[in-house]
């Protein structure tokens, strides 16, 4: 019954990513809409293109590219072992990282087709700004989805999804932390798990 | 059985309940004491970003949850999951939204007494609202024009009636059967058990079947519409069961959140001072 919950972005645990964001203005609510519509409008055109599977993977990836924080959510959801992690080790999870966020954003919406993309507002939360969407597919319930939005670089960029009151990067840190924790706090351990996943999730397409 | 048969209806009834209850119950305690022994080894505090995380996880008994978790996940896959795919393939989405809706609200009372004993009013309130107006305009809850009122639902249980009054949310409880739980909303099986209008309707052979059958496509019903995240999370997580757990904390501070945010007394328009 719990996975019954009510779709509200009703972020719990955004006031402690605070503090693990980095200094800089605070994006404004219009802004970060408009940054989210149009990247939306995007991804909608993408995903209900009469595009192959694959060519809808590479173009949804490339998008990611350009719309998500990547450096930024890893080393977030890389937490308090980013000091436990030698700089090499650092740098080979950030690139394995970027590859899995986009393997697995793009796992199930590639083969998706008619979905429909509505902004309905923005609120500051935290340092962040908060976009709230709802998604719609035929046959499917609407989703209500909020995007967590920063100011990086300069440009605004996405740093969090939130399903159901549930943060993506919060759980993917959790995830992530579990394997660590399970190897005696060995960070090699997370990145020779994540390989294996990249090579598995390569191998199946 | 004789002995059932000359008790009132409802005592007859509340024994059988309390039977069933039983029979799930006590096997399920005599599991969870004998293995209740396998605990996480906590890292050494000197290792603090190890111990930090331990202590965030807040799972002393993950390697008994984990075997608990692995049983679950082979039941659903061999059963729950196909038998879900199997009612997608037979049904469309506007009748998978009504049998939620039925479900919702015969749950409806059960949400009022809680919200009333956790001290939300307006929750109360809203509960009581949606229940009257679904039941009879909705044609038994079927649909649900409450929500068009301005009356969404609030889902809430006993967990969160003790978490209203204070109580933590304690280690987490992988159960088996009833998944993810923890030393506080444990306690929301036993109530939901008893707190339904079913419990009140005289008993008969009907009455039972029809139990029964609730529970069973609310069961179908709830795992058809989580086919997709579900598949998306063991085929993405690097450790789904700790990503399980995430989510399942995340969710619950999310609901608490969302019944204190909804518990605003609003002052109705009939009442607006004169100017």
């Amino acid at each position: 019954m719990f996975h019954r919950r009510v779709f509200l972005g009703a972020m719990a645990g955004l006031p402690m990513l605070a503090a693990a964001s980095l200094a800089h203005a605070q994006l404004a609510p219009d802004a970060a809409k408009a940054f989210i519509d149009q990247s939306g409008q995007k991804l909608v055109s993408v995903v209900n293109s009469g595009a192959s599977t694959s060519d809808k993977a590479d173009q949804l990836r490339q998008l990611v590219d350009q719309i998500v924080a990547v450096d930024q959510v890893g080393d977030y959801v890389l937490g308090r072992y980013k000091g436990v992690a030698t700089p090499d080790q650092h740098t080979q999870f950030l690139a394995e990282f970027h590859q899995l966020l986009s393997y697995n954003i793009t796992y199930q919406i590639k083969a998706y087709t008619g979905i429909g993309f509505t902004v309905n507002g923005a609120s500051a939360m935290g340092d962040d700004t908060i976009v709230d969407t709802t998604i719609t597919r035929p046959n499917q319930p609407p989703v209500d989805v909020g995007w967590a939005v920063d100011q990086v670089d300069g440009s605004p960029k996405i740093v969090d999804v939130i399903v159901a009151g549930t943060s993506l990067r919060i759980t993917t840190r959790n995830d992530y932390a579990s394997v660590i924790t399970s190897n005696g706090g060995q960070v090699s351990a997370l990145l020779s798990a994540m390989q294996s996943q990249i090579d598995r999730i390569k191998s199946n397409q | 059985m004789l002995k059932l048969i000359h008790l009132p209806a409802n005592k007859a009834k509340s024994r059988r309940k309390q039977r069933r209850f039983t029979s799930i119950a006590a096997p399920a305690s005599l599991i969870l004491a004998g293995l209740l022994s396998a605990c996480a080894t906590p890292p050494p505090q000197s290792d603090t970003a190890d111990y930090q995380a331990y202590v965030q996880q807040d799972d002393p008994i993950e390697p008994t949850n984990r075997v608990f978790y692995n049983v679950n996940d082979k039941i659903d896959r061999y059963a729950f999951k196909p038998i879900a795919k199997g009612y997608v393939a037979i049904t469309n989405q506007t009748i998978r939204n009504h049998v939620g809706d039925f479900v919702t609200n015969i749950q409806e009372p059960g949400r009022l007494v809680y919200f009333m004993f956790g001290g939300k009013p307006r929750d109360a309130g809203t509960s009581l609202v949606r229940f009257m107006v679904n039941s009879t305009v909705g044609v038994g809850g079927i649909f649900d024009p409450a929500t068009a009122l301005g009356y969404p639902e609030t889902d809430t249980d006993f967990g969160l009636t003790l978490a209203e009054w204070g109580v933590p949310a304690g280690p987490y409880i992988y159960l088996p059967v009833f998944g993810p739980s923890g030393a506080r909303d444990i306690f929301s099986i036993p109530a939901q058990f008893f707190l339904t209008p079913v419990e009140v309707a005289p008993a008969s052979e009907a009455l039972r079947i029809f139990n029964y059958s609730e529970t069973a496509l609310h069961l179908v019903n709830t795992r058809a519409q989580f086919l997709d995240p579900i598949d998306q999370i063991q085929a993405t997580a690097l450790d789904p069961y700790a990503t399980f757990r995430s989510l399942y904390r995340q969710e619950r501070a999310s609901q608490l959140q969302l019944i204190d945010q909804r518990d605003t007394p609003t002052i109705p328009d009939w009442y607006a001072p004169a100017h």
